[in-house]
């Protein structure tokens, strides 16, 4: 059975839809808000909680916490939780005003040096490199020797003058990725301010980065007025828990084991300071999400538990049986393949088209089992020869990748490893799967190189030296080195021009046919599908709703949308012509789709039948599968219902 | 080598930035220096003393201001930093050179060791997330890290030098030991040092496990390593070949730029434990108001960190094929 989290709302979504939701998304960050509030509220009621004057020596010193004394007195007689309390709303307000006034020069600086980038860039970025690099405290020191008796106001200037650096440099980087991005492009030659697109278009986005920012000057300020205070700097009549420790040490608190003296206002920094790493940490988190993946296979959270092998005689060798798969998101799932069925042969060539978005891409990384989280297969099965891809234990599925199946991933600049050369990324699929000999490593590379068409010698090449096309023909060569029986190319020619294009794909077709390799391939290239493939499977949102041998599906599609799709492009010969594209958009497949997904777009559907019931997948001819009610009444078994219906409880 | 030309360019820049900082800073702030000096000393300070502090600060000198400048940097590249104050008449660059050496013993290896113990612990903490070990290390991190260096420091003496006499209590070396270089003086130097690095690698090492895992983590979102498991490759081939090689580099530039940031902080280890290096020098010159030693102090530490940084460019350099083609 299929098993979907579903999310729900909670009580306290209200808080999390908000402008500070990013805080209460992480829990980490929650916490570190919760002990601020905390310690402001101690620091606010101080007068309340205890009735002691912070600084007047009235009682005894040296005495030990106790009922009396929670947190013990000093050498001169105060009450240290009462300087605690006091001494919170300096140290908070330093914290506080530090981290806003450097964050807000780091922020005007890295959003005018993004912007404008040339020169003022360049110098705004040299000087904060320089700001950088010097060290702080001692700087700190410095400055803050000279300005002595400068006041509050004066440590907080200094420490935001020193503090602004870090902030200005990783909103450069990240500005500078946004100003590239095209709504930015689009504002600027429309002609907008340079004020209104930095406030109006590029802030918003770099809020969290920005909060994350202030809490790491915060902590910065926190500790830096701990340190100057310390070593007497700046105003040590003032009581915070900085100029505190000062006390402790001048009067020499742990020679008399006053520890508590020392103590106190240590943790109290340290837990003030975790605070503020906390949401910093927590926010960036959530604000520059990165991977959730450890290098694992992909999750599979179905419930219900299929044999691992089956008798391989007579089976498809790839066979895929009610697959459903996509993205576990905070908002719910997105169910990118829905109870896909499809079969390969040993040696076929197998088509995969539909529009952008409609989860070839998915399908291709569940069945293989390479959907990274925030994917994961919900339910089904994916056998390779008889060998339920899905159960595999992680060790076995990595002596399988490869060796049996290899992918070919949609192109992409980034998908060899830059800092090791070609030759190595060529060898090393080789030797995971027990290819050890220096000589048939290099025979066989060069043969592949010789295969797709690039010169052997860019084996000795790093990544960046290659460009984007030749790239995509490394991967494709790393991807036949071992002659696996299955190999699946997500649009793998997108990078190529057309000639060399054709010229590749022969190549691997020959490959193909002389070694019985599968294949399956997925393209927007209509044209070149229906000229490649043996049999072709249209995909549309998420299911596959026509599968069919090449010519029939090219010469007489059944299902409406495989109609639409082929009209909309020019025939293999014959003239160009224009070709209107299909009205509408596809469903979102984050919900539940009632009845045929296609209805809505559907120039020929049948209110009160495709709306409310599926179409079953139906063979309506030998070796031709479709789902419409037009070709077949049958409606898709309620069993399919029925799982759902488990997975919401 | 475009690239490093340029970073050494960005070096001498710097430097000559914060020299020249060196001598605005005390003409800018408000009340003269030597002023300061002579109301704290009250009359102790001998006539040589007040004379030297003149002629440190260039008011003997009637010329133009640029005059003064370009003298105090000839004055600075000859390594003449004016006579100390507080140890009148011992030259500054004497001082500096008997403490740092310590300092750049103790602050350079405990650097190195926390960086590297501390981005060991980030790789695993990020390659092994969900298992609960890896999952506390960031929390713990997080803590050691926002703990000021020299609370840490006092905690740590407080229970190994005062409680308990495991370690002494301050210093560098007993007194008369002897030659250096002995097995004896390996002992007693080892010893001293002893709590004054474990502080600052338990306190620096939390913040580079917090950014080696943020950069793993980052590299594990990458394509390449996708397709790097889709080769089947074996776990500990991706994590040598492919997760660490891409999450160093990274991590060496906040290495170098974090430097400041850390030596910054150690410092003030040494004036807990009175561990003669510069640190100490600086917390005794501020106390002293002997301006010209805590200057001095402040330009050699920041040369120091910028030739540190210089260093990890280098081998960033060495490291990135995309760097050294100047891409
Ligand atoms: N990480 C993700 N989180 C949530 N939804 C996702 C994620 N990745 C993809 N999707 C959604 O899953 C659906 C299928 O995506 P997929 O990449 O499989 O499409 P595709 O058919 O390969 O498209 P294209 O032809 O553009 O490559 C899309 O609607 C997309 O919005
Ligand atoms: S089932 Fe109905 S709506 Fe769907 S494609 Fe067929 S005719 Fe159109
Ligand atoms: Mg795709």
């Amino acid at each position: 059975m299929t098993a979907i989290p579903i999310a729900r709302l909670t009580p306290l979504a209200w808080l999390r839809a908000g402008p500070l939701g990013v805080i209460w998304r992480s829990p980490r960050a929650t916490t570190g808000a919760v002990i601020i509030l905390l310690i402001a509220v101690l620091a606010l009621l101080a007068p309340l909680i205890s009735s002691y004057d912070p600084s007047s020596g009235a009682f005894t010193p040296w005495i030990k916490p106790g009922v009396g004394h929670l947190l013990g007195t000093t050498a001169l007689g105060q009450d240290i939780f009462t300087q605690m309390l006091y001494g919170a709303r300096l140290t908070l307000l330093i914290g506080i005003a530090s981290g806003l006034i450097s964050t807000a020069i780091g922020t005007a600086l890295g959003l005018t040096a993004a912007y404008y980038g040339g020169r003022t860039g360049e110098v705004i970025n040299t000087v904060t490199n320089i700001f950088l690099v010097l060290p702080g405290l001692p700087l700190l020191i410095i400055v803050s020797a000279f300005l002595r008796g400068g006041g509050v106001w004066a440590i907080i200037l200094v420490i935001s003058l020193t503090g602004w650096a870090w902030g200005a440099r990783v909103l450069r980087s990240q500005a500078l990725t946004l100003r590239n991005r095209d709504f930015i492009h689009a504002a600027v030659s429309t002609g907008e301010s340079p004020a209104r697109i930095i406030f109006k278009e590029m802030l918003p986005n770099l809020a969290g980065i920005i909060a994350a920012n202030f809490f790491g000057t915060a902590l910065y300020a926190v500790l830096s007025e701990a340190a100057l205070s310390f070593i007497g700097i700046g105003d040590v009549s003032k009581v915070t828990w900085g100029t505190m420790l000062y006390w402790a040490q001048a009067k020499n608190a742990l020679l008399q084991g006053a520890w508590w003296w020392v103590g106190a206002p240590g943790l109290g920094i340290a837990v003030l300071g975790m605070a503020f790493a906390f949401l910093n940490f927590g926010v960036d988190e959530i604000s520059n999400p990165r991977s959730n993946h450890a290098g694992k296979a992909t999750r599979v959270l179905r419930r219900k538990s299929v044999p691992k092998v089956v008798d391989a005689a007579g089976l498809p060798l790839m066979s895929i049986q009610h697959l459903d798969a996509g993205y576990v998101t905070p908002s719910g799932p997105v169910r990118a393949v829905r109870d896909v069925s499809l079969d390969v042969a040993p040696g076929e060539f197998l088509g995969l088209a539909g529009e952008s978005g409609c989860g070839k891409s998915t399908l291709a990384f569940a069945a293989t089992r390479l959907l990274d989280a925030p994917g994961a297969v919900f339910g089904g099965e994916a056998r390779l020869a008889g060998q339920d891809l899905l159960s595999l234990t992680p060790e076995e599925l990595r002596r399988t990748r490869w060796k049996d199946y290899s992918l070919v991933f949609q192109a992409s600049m980034n998908i060899l490893n830059p800092v090791i050369k070609v030759r190595e990324q060529v060898y090393d699929a080789m030797q995971a799967h027990g290819v050890h000999d220096k000589t048939k490593l290099e025979a066989r590379a060069r043969e592949l190189f010789e295969l797709v068409g690039i010169r052997p010698d860019y084996l000795d090449a790093f990544p960046h030296q290659l460009s984007g096309g030749m790239k995509q023909r490394v991967v494709i060569a790393i991807a036949l080195a071992l002659e696996p029986k299955l190999v699946v190319m997500d649009e793998p020619t997108t990078a190529l021009d057309v000639v060399v294009q054709r010229q590749i794909l022969q190549e691997i077709d020959q490959v193909r046919r002389r070694l019985g390799i599968s294949i399956i391939f997925i393209t927007h290239d209509l044209s070149l599908l229906v000229e490649m493939s043996d049999r072709i499977a249209i995909m549309y949102a998420g299911e596959v709703v026509e599968e069919a041998p090449a010519q029939q599906i090219y010469t007489a599609p059944k299902h409406p949308y495989t109609q639409r799709l082929m009209t909309a492009f020019p025939p293999l010969s014959g003239a160009r012509e224009r070709r209107e594209g299909i009205p509408g958009r596809p469903p979102s497949l984050a919900q539940e789709i009632v009845g045929c997904p296609f209805y809505e777009r559907c120039a020929v559907h049948l209110p009160g039948t495709c709306d409310v019931k599926k179409p079953a997948n139906v063979e309506v001819e030998p070796g031709h599968r479709v789902a419409c009610f037009l070709q077949s009444p049958a409606v898709k078994p309620a069993v399919y219902q029925e799982e759902h219906d488990l997975a919401s409880d | 080598m475009n690239y490093l030309l340029r970073k050494f360019g960005l070096l001498l820049f710097t430097l000559w930035i914060a020299a020249t900082l060196n001598f605005i800073l005390p003409r800018l702030v408000p009340g003269d220096p030597v002023g300061a000096m002579m109301a704290k000393y009250q009359g102790q300070l001998t006539p040589a003393a007040a004379d030297a502090l003149r002629v440190a600060y260039g008011l003997n000198d009637q010329g133009s201001m640029s005059h003064q400048y370009f003298i105090y940097l000839g004055k600075l590249l000859r390594g003449d930093f004016g006579l100390s104050i507080s140890q009148f008449p011992t030259p500054v660059i004497d001082v500096i050179a008997l403490a740092a050496p310590w300092t750049i013993g103790l602050i350079g290896v405990t650097t190195i060791i926390s960086f590297l113990l501390g981005s060991g612990l980030g790789l695993y903490s990020a390659w092994k997330r969900g298992s609960p070990l890896a999952d506390w290390m960031p929390p713990v991190a997080l803590f050691l890290n926002s703990m000021p260096y020299f609370w840490f420091a006092l905690l740590l003496l407080y229970l190994f030098a005062l409680k308990s006499s495991v370690f002494p209590l301050s210093g560098n070396l007993d007194p008369f030991i002897g030659e250096a270089w002995t097995a004896k003086w390996w002992s007693s130097m080892l010893r001293h040092a002893a709590l004054p690095a474990l502080t600052i690698i338990v306190t620096a090492a939390g913040g580079w496990l917090i950014t080696m895992r943020n950069n793993v983590m980052g590299v594990m979102g990458e394509d390449y390593l996708a397709f790097a498991r889709a080769k089947g490759l074996s776990e500990g081939r991706i994590v040598n070949r492919y997760v660490l090689k891409n999450a160093l580099l990274p991590s060496l530039t906040s290495f170098g730029m974090a430097l400041g940031f850390v030596v910054g902080g150690s410092i003030l280890v040494e004036t807990v434990f009175s561990y003669p290096g510069l640190g100490f020098y600086l917390y005794s010159a501020v106390a002293a108001v002997d301006y010209p030693l805590m200057q001095a102090i402040f330009l050699i530490i920041a040369a120091a960190v910028l030739i540190a940084n210089f260093i990890v460019d280098m081998l960033y350099a060495v490291l990135d094929p995309r760097v050294r083609d100047g891409k």
